[in-house]
């Protein structure tokens, strides 16, 4: 595989959930009404490469990362997975993903570039699991995703088990004892059959990464992993994700809201309003030439660590919009401070603005 | 003279484990119409030192030693009658959490009008009226007076926390991270209203945060708290221009600017100490980078390195660093 080619591409991807609107309804009424957190977006994320999707609580940037692993399902669309074929697990998939099942039409594998991809959405239960083996996640909060009751050494166990990956107790141990080494819990042993209360929050967070690393995977989907944690150790995670992106070339869904973190560490920044990949680019590009309003507006209220800065704020009205009930037209016009007539009644096209730099807004016209 | 001067307050909480010397000997002073920030690690002292001032400590915490005077009174003295008169209408705190601290199964408004009633001996109509101007100064429509807890989003939430904290017209207002649960662009409303009000009410103002950059937009003074101690004092261009103490480097240094050069936020290894056994010397020494074996041996006092910037480190004083 050279360094350039994809190791995941999502297209047109919806996920969209029914509401309740009472028992009868539901069932005879021919207008469901939806919400339409992930409403249509493509990206894709290179081998190696740090893919960050910033935007407000509610924006879809979660489910969107949900949605790769099929812990909420995507109502249409595609989720290409295409990984390296000489590795065994990989390979399995592949097999497995060729053959005909009932519980699908025709085959979960897909032409990507001359390469042979996997369908994420056309796989069954059980082939699911293999791709998980290869997409991990990384949750939010480490006080809230590791159950107290288990000591570390069992929390990075469980995915061995559930697997069926460890052939005895003492290759448990090793796996176990690798990850942790990994992960910066450095020495293993001291941490292993200690309580998730037991060890301080960087570490905890530290002990999710390593759950995730036991069944070394090739993409990681890491949803606000340091939001949680206090500024000073911040550094210390971020570091520990570069370092193993170095050394097992790693690719990453980076999920925040904090600008200022997707700044310093992506390769690449998706901007998400209300659903939509408004704006998105190589990071230098969009921080500092952002062409969506909502991009500009959102630079400027990031809050900087500099009280000499005197910039004027675009503080945007309103507070997060409703996706049962999105605008027509261009989703963000309501609160756009350059709204045009157009914006009311069409939406944007998706426009290359500079190479590599996407737009969807009415103010850059050009060709379609 | 300050309108509030807090000097050598030591505030403790007796647990099983022992007594944690939370707050360890913390001066600070705020003028009339100042902005003051506190911030810190989670865990350093810095609620702590908010819930003194205004007397709200847990029953296992207690003052030690130590002067709050505010207005002309110490606090620490203050009876319960007389404090009752106190708070709301001479200063008041505005939660972290706005989703916790308002009363689910009370209207917001009867949540505010209840206090000025009680404090002002004014009739219910006076205190709707008061209630009505307050939501129209925090930017809530005055129709919305009858609403629950559950009908308003996160930062209109946060806004009614700041119509109750302001409903006696206090001369002081803490806000305990006032923000850290909102978006950005609900951050940066809330910041501006808070920064305008301050300005045009004149408010004596302390904002607790662990977000530098957010304070550094708000607040003209800074204290910077470690392990229950201030380890440096100055005004905002002082510590963010000029930071001498190596744990404020440390927390400037963790902050990406988004406007600046792209470099990765410098973590501070280690975890603060434990405050139930705090070392005998500066609480900094175990994370420290600079330090010297003497560091470990006396408490470094605060020093003036310029006016109005004060830093407690030995190697400073000595001009090492």
């Amino acid at each position: 595989m050279t360094a350039d080619t994809d190791i995941i591409k999502i297209e047109n991807l919806n996920i969209w959930f029914q509401m309740r609107q009472g028992f009868l309804k539901d069932v005879i009424s021919k207008n469901l009404r939806y919400a339409k957190a992930v409403d249509g977006i493509s990206f894709n994320i290179k081998k190696g490469e740090i893919f960050c999707l910033v935007g407000e609580s509610g924006c879809g940037k979660t489910t969107t990362g949900k949605g790769i692993l099929r812990l909420v399902e995507p109502t249409s669309g595609s989720i290409i997975f295409a990984d390296d074929e000489s590795d065994p697990i990989i390979k399995r998939l592949l097999q497995l993903a060729g053959e005909k099942s009932r519980k699908r039409e025709g085959t979960a594998v897909v032409e990507m570039e001359g390469r042979r991809g996997i369908d994420i959405r056309k796989l069954t239960k059980a082939e699911m699991i293999y791709a998980r083996q290869r997409i991990q996640m990384i949750f939010q909060d480490p006080y809230e995703s590791l159950n107290p009751k288990m000591t570390i050494f069992d929390i990075i166990a469980e995915p061995l088990i559930v697997n069926k990956l460890s052939k005895n107790e003492k290759d448990k141990e090793e796996r176990v004892i690798k990850a942790l080494n990994e992960a910066g819990l450095r020495p293993p042993e001291f941490y292993m059959w200690r309580y998730p209360h037991q060890v301080s929050g960087g570490q905890r967070q530290r002990v999710g990464i390593a759950g995730a690393l036991v069944l070394s995977p090739s993409l990681l989907v890491a949803d606000e992993p340091i939001s949680m944690l206090d500024v000073s150790i911040r550094g210390e995670i971020l570091k520990l994700m570069l370092d193993l992106r170095e050394k097992k070339r790693l690719s990453y869904l980076f999920i925040t809201h904090d600008l200022s973190v997707a700044y310093v560490f992506s390769d690449r920044i998706g901007v998400m309003y209300l659903g939509r990949i408004v704006e998105m680019g190589p990071t230098e590009m969009v921080i500092k030439n952002p062409k969506h309003p909502y991009t500009q507006a959102l630079i400027t209220v990031v809050p900087k660590p500099d009280p000499t800065a005197k910039e004027e704020k675009i503080i945007l009205k309103g507070e997060r919009p409703d996706p049962t009930n999105i605008p027509n037209g261009c989703r963000f016009h309501p609160r756009c401070p350059q709204v045009l007539d157009i914006c009311k009644k069409e939406q944007p096209l998706n426009l290359e603005v500079e190479p590599g730099h996407f737009v969807e807004c009415h103010l850059y016209p050009g060709k379609k | 003279m300050a309108m509030l001067e807090v000097t050598d307050l030591r505030t403790y909480f007796t647990t099983l484990e022992g007594t944690v010397q939370a707050v360890d000997g913390v001066s600070f002073t705020v003028e009339e119409g100042e902005a003051m920030g506190l911030a810190g690690e989670s865990g350093c002292g810095k609620t702590t030192a908010a819930l003194s001032i205004m007397r709200l400590l847990p029953s296992n915490g207690y003052i030690k030693t130590g002067k709050i005077m505010f207005n002309g009174k110490n606090i620490v003295t203050l009876n319960a009658p007389k404090l009752r008169k106190t708070r709301w209408k001479e200063m008041s705190i505005i939660f972290q959490g706005a989703m916790n601290a308002l009363n689910p199964v009370k209207r917001v408004g009867d949540q505010i009008t209840e206090p000025i009633m009680l404090h002002e001996n004014v009739s219910e109509a006076v205190a709707i009226k008061r209630t009505k101007e307050l939501f129209e100064l925090v930017g809530i429509s005055p129709d919305r007076i009858n609403e629950y807890p559950h009908e308003f989003s996160g930062g209109m939430r946060q806004r009614v926390m700041i119509a109750m904290a302001l409903a006696c017209w206090p001369k002081l207002i803490i806000a305990d991270e006032p923000t850290t649960a909102l978006d950005v662009m609900i951050q940066a409303q809330i910041l501006r209203l808070l920064k305008n009000l301050q300005k045009e009410l004149s408010l004596g103002f302390i904002m607790i945060s662990h977000d530098l950059s957010v304070l550094a937009e708000t607040c003209e003074k800074l204290c910077i708290m470690y392990a229950g101690k201030i380890v440096e004092n100055g005004t905002s261009i002082h510590v963010f221009k000029n930071p001498r103490h190596p744990y404020t480097r440390g927390l400037v240094a963790a902050f990406p600017n988004i406007k600046g050069v792209k470099f990765m936020p410098e973590p501070i290894p280690g975890n603060p100490p434990n405050l139930i056994h705090p070392p005998k010397g500066c609480r900094f020494y175990e994370r420290c980078k600079y330090k010297i074996d003497s560091c470990n041996e006396t408490e470094p006092p605060l020093f003036e390195i310029e006016p109005g910037h004060f830093v407690a480190c030995h190697l400073v004083q000595k001009g090492v660093i």
